[in-house]
C-alpha cells in the first residue's frame, strides 16, 4: 500500500514538474482564464467575451457581448450575457486531447433598446406584465471536446463545445401546452470555440 | 525524393481518415439544418420570418376575395390565443366543423410575449383551418418587438377590406402600449375609412381592447364611440381582450358591442351578416 501510494505522489510529483518545466509562472489572478465565441442560443448572432474557470476546471463564469446583424436576425441586437457552464467530468485521450461529455448550465442575458424594459413603465398597472423583456434566464445542457498544447512556451487549450439550450418564457409555454409543442420546439443549438490560457 | 515518398503516404491516410466523417458530417449538419429551420436562435426578439410567413394579411384578404358571395356572410370571431396552443389547436378542429364559414377574424393577442416564434406557432396551428384568417393587433402583440414583427407577418396594424355586402375595418385600439398619447385608435383614419362607403356596404369595425376598458384612451372613448354611432352602415363591432363573451349596447347609440371570448376558455362566436341584419352565436368547445 505504502510502495504504490509513493508511486502515485512520484508519478504527480513528475507532472507537476514536468508542469513547471520551461512555462512561465502563473498569470495575475485577475486577467480571465480563457475567451469564448460562441454562434447562436439567443445570446446573438456571435457572441464573445473573457471568463473565468474554477480551480478544478468544472465550473467555467463567462461574460459574454453578443451582437446579432438585421441581416440575420430582421432588427440588430446588442446582448450582453452572464453564464456559468459546470462540466463535472473529464475524460483524457490520447495526445493531449479530451472530452467533457456532459454540461449543464445556465444563463441571465440582458438586450439593448428602448422597446425592451427592466421595469414596465408607471403607465402599466403593478403586475400587468410579469416578464421583464430586456432580461432572459435561460438554461441548457451541452459537451465539448479539448486539446492542451503549449503555444510560445505557454500552456493553452482550445476547446469546441455544443449547447442545447431554452428559456423561460419558451419553458412556460412548453410547459402549459404539451400537445402542440413538442421539447424540440422550444430547444436550441449553439456552438462554440473557448481558446484557455491555463 | 524521400521527402514526398515518406509525406504522400501520410497524406493519403489523413485524406482516407478524414473523407468518411466528413461525409457524415456534413450529411448531418444538412439534416439538421432543414428538418428544423429553428434550429439555431439568435434572440428571443428577432424578427426572422420565412416568405411564407410574411404579408399574411394580403395573401389571405386575397383568398377572401375569391370565395362565392352569398345573401348571408357567416364568419367566425375568435381571439386570445396567447400561450393557449392546445386550446387553439381544439378550436381548430371544432371551427372546421361548422357550416357555410367564409373567413375567421382574430380579435388580437395573437401572442403573449410578442415573440416571432409564438406568431409562428398561431399561425401554424391557424393554417390548418379551412378558411383563410385575418387578425386585429393586440396589446400583448406590441409588447418588446411584438408590433414589428406583426407588420412583418401579417401586414398594417390599421387596414380594411370588403367581402360581399360587408367592409370589415380592423383598428389597433391598444391605447396603453402607446402610454395614451392620443395616437391610439386613429381617430382620424377611422373616420376617413367609415366616409369612404360609396356603396353603402355594412360596415364592421373590429378592436382588440373595447372602448369601455381600462387600456382603452379614456380622451378617445368618447369620439371613438361617436364616430361608430355617426356611420349610418355601422350596426355592431366586434372586440376580444377581456377573455370573455359579453355585449350590449353600452352607448345607447344604436351600436352594439360584441365580445368574443379567449382561446383558454374554450369559446368563439359564430357571425352571420346580410342586408339589413346579423346575427351572433356562441360556440363553447
Amino acid at each position: 500500500m505504502k510502495k504504490y501510494l509513493l508511486l502515485v505522489l512520484l508519478l504527480v510529483g513528475i507532472r507537476g514538474m514536468a508542469q513547471e518545466v520551461g512555462l512561465r509562472p502563473r498569470r495575475a489572478w485577475y486577467l480571465p482564464d480563457h475567451l469564448k465565441l460562441q454562434f447562436a442560443g439567443n445570446i446573438g448572432f456571435l457572441s464573445g467575451g473573457p471568463g473565468y474557470v474554477s480551480r478544478n476546471k468544472t465550473l467555467e463564469t463567462d461574460l459574454l457581448f453578443g451582437f446579432l446583424p438585421q441581416k440575420y436576425g430582421g432588427d440588430a441586437l446588442v446582448t450582453t450575457t452572464l453564464k456559468t457552464t459546470y462540466s463535472p467530468w473529464r475524460i483524457g485521450l490520447r495526445d493531449s486531447y479530451y472530452i467533457r461529455p456532459f454540461s449543464i448550465g445556465a444563463y441571465m442575458s440582458y438586450t439593448f433598446g428602448p422597446q425592451f424594459d427592466t421595469k414596465w413603465p408607471s403607465y402599466y398597472p403593478a403586475g400587468y406584465y410579469w416578464w421583464a423583456t430586456a432580461i432572459r434566464p435561460g438554461a441548457y445542457i451541452g459537451g465539448k471536446a479539448g486539446r492542451n498544447v503549449v503555444l510560445n512556451n505557454r500552456r493553452r487549450s482550445f476547446e469546441l463545445y455544443y449547447e442545447l439550450g431554452t428559456y423561460d418564457l419558451l419553458i412556460i409555454s412548453y410547459v402549459q401546452n404539451k400537445s402542440f409543442l413538442k421539447l424540440n420546439d422550444i430547444v436550441s443549438l449553439s456552438l462554440g470555440v473557448k481558446f484557455g490560457f491555463d | 525524393m524521400r521527402v514526398t515518398r515518406i509525406i504522400h503516404p501520410i497524406i493519403n491516410k489523413l485524406k482516407n481518415m478524414l473523407r468518411w466523417p466528413r461525409l457524415g458530417l456534413s450529411l448531418g449538419l444538412a439534416f439538421l439544418l432543414t428538418s428544423c429551420d429553428d434550429l439555431f436562435q439568435y434572440n428571443p426578439n428577432e424578427e426572422t420570418l420565412l416568405d411564407r410567413d410574411k404579408d399574411l394579411t394580403a395573401k389571405n384578404i386575397a383568398k377572401i376575395s375569391q370565395l362565392p358571395v352569398s345573401d348571408t356572410t357567416r364568419f367566425i370571431l375568435m381571439g386570445d390565443s396567447q400561450r393557449w396552443y392546445d386550446e387553439c389547436e381544439e378550436f381548430v378542429r371544432s371551427a372546421n366543423q361548422q357550416r357555410d364559414i367564409s373567413f375567421v377574424l382574430h380579435a388580437g393577442d395573437i401572442s403573449d410575449f410578442g415573440l416571432t416564434q409564438e406568431f409562428k406557432w398561431v399561425n401554424e396551428i391557424m393554417t390548418r383551418l379551412k378558411y383563410p384568417y385575418v387578425t386585429v393587433i393586440g396589446n400583448h402583440d406590441i409588447v418588446a418587438n411584438g408590433s414589428a414583427t406583426y407588420r412583418k407577418m401579417f401586414g398594417p396594424l390599421n387596414y380594411s377590406f370588403a367581402f360581399g355586402h360587408d367592409r370589415f375595418v380592423f383598428v389597433n385600439t391598444n391605447s396603453r402600449e402607446y402610454a395614451f398619447d392620443g395616437s391610439v385608435p386613429d381617430i382620424a383614419w377611422l373616420k376617413a375609412q367609415l366616409a369612404n362607403n360609396p356603396a353603402h356596404l355594412n360596415t364592421i369595425v373590429v378592436g382588440h381592447v373595447p372602448p369601455f376598458d381600462a387600456d382603452f384612451d379614456k380622451n378617445l372613448e368618447k369620439p371613438y364611440t361617436e364616430t361608430l354611432a355617426g356611420a349610418p352602415n355601422v350596426k355592431f363591432t366586434l372586440y376580444g381582450h377581456q377573455h370573455r363573451f359579453y355585449e350590449g349596447q353600452f352607448y345607447d347609440d344604436g351600436v352594439n358591442y360584441h365580445l368574443t371570448t379567449s382561446m383558454g376558455a374554450r369559446g368563439y362566436m359564430v357571425v352571420s351578416t346580410w342586408k339589413g341584419g346579423y346575427s351572433v352565436e356562441r360556440v363553447n368547445f
